[in-house]
């Protein structure tokens, strides 16, 4: 019983969290409107350092993975590329020499 | 003909998220093994994953739960690490008109990489967005199935190196999307911030605070120029994804 409160809870503090913003409609001030603008580039930024590390003491190759998707995400401007570069990059700088 | 539109709006949000999959896969099954060796049901597992669907949350409940944490941990925990999507919404709210039937169908399927692909790319519509949630959603519920049945025969994505893939990913959606100054400064300045606050702060935390105070840099920064309140601002960035 307390596992499906549990889980009640969790459903509700994550769906509310996800609806909140939504369901908020109102005319925002400049400042606002410019907040949320920088909103997806703070947030997709803070979402890539914390997790390039690693736990592996790989970061160097992680880190070299990363700026060549980087440049493949700046020239291309596609997903898929950005992603398939970084991988191919570090899985070949993996392989023990 | 607005079918068609609707249909293949959906199928290129649905595809869009494809590459992710190989990072969905490892990280389901990796829960689905936790939450096993936690002793939880198939049922529950599988409840978490389609009624949660938030794998950090779900890991860490997991995790919490097999420590013997009282529920009102795990709820406060989870709320901790989710309590970003407020932000998700917000922006999401301001660049996508949603019904009211919308609303709450966007809103549960809500994630990091869904929110990304509508931000970042110029489409933006409620078929594309779901077709991006329901991508992740049916992999992450599949995954969470097979690692249950498969049990420990199952590698760790970190062995394989696959977790690398959600920063390579969020990386392809921040590069597009820095144009002026400004932006590079808060892209620079959020990603140093976010990587110290990791080092102090559990979970989704530094991910919350660094979206509040990057956007808040950014504002400042942008003070004196007018808000662009167009539905589709900018964008080079359409291309991207």
């Amino acid at each position: 019983m307390s596992f499906w409160l549990t889980l009640g809870g969790m459903v509700a503090v994550t769906f509310g969290s996800r609806y909140a913003g939504l369901a908020l409609r109102a005319d925002l001030p400049d400042f606002w409107v410019r907040f949320l603008h920088f909103v997806p580039i703070a947030v997709f930024a803070s979402l890539v350092t914390p997790s390039l590390e690693g736990n592996q003491s790989e970061w160097g190759i992680r880190v070299t993975a990363a700026a060549l998707a980087a440049v493949a995400a700046w020239r291309t401007c596609q997903l898929w590329v950005a992603v398939a570069v970084g991988m191919g990059v570090f899985w070949l700088l993996r392989i023990p020499f | 003909m607005a079918r068609a539109d609707t249909n293949t709006a959906f199928a290129r949000g649905f595809w869009i998220l494809a590459p992710l999959w190989l990072g969905v896969i490892p990280f389901g099954l990796a829960y689905a093994v936790s939450a096993r060796s936690a002793g939880l049901s198939l049922l529950q597992t599988q409840a978490l994953s389609a009624l949660v669907f938030a794998g950090s949350a779900q890991l860490s409940a997991v995790g919490l739960l097999a420590a013997g944490a009282a529920g009102i941990e795990i709820v406060l925990t989870t709320l901790l690490l989710n309590v970003r999507h407020v932000l998700y919404g917000l922006s999401l709210g301001r660049e996508l008109r949603l019904t009211r039937r919308e609303r709450p169908v966007a809103a549960f399927f809500l994630t990091d990489e869904a929110f990304g692909v509508v931000a970042a790319a110029g489409e933006r519509s409620f078929p594309f967005l779901l077709g991006a949630e329901l991508s992740l959603f049916m992999m992450w519920n599949l995954a969470t199935l097979g690692g249950f049945l498969l049990g420990a025969a199952i590698p760790d994505p970190e062995q394989l190196g696959v977790d690398l893939i959600f920063p390579l990913a969020f990386l392809a959606l921040v590069v597009p999307l820095v144009r002026t100054r400004a932006e590079l400064l808060v892209a620079l300045t959020s990603g140093a911030l976010a990587f110290g606050l990791a080092r102090v702060l559990p979970g989704g935390l530094p991910i919350l605070l660094t979206g509040i105070g990057g956007s808040l840099l950014g504002a400042f920064l942008t003070c004196g120029t007018p808000a662009d309140r167009s539905i589709h601002p900018d964008d080079a960035a359409r291309e991207v994804a």
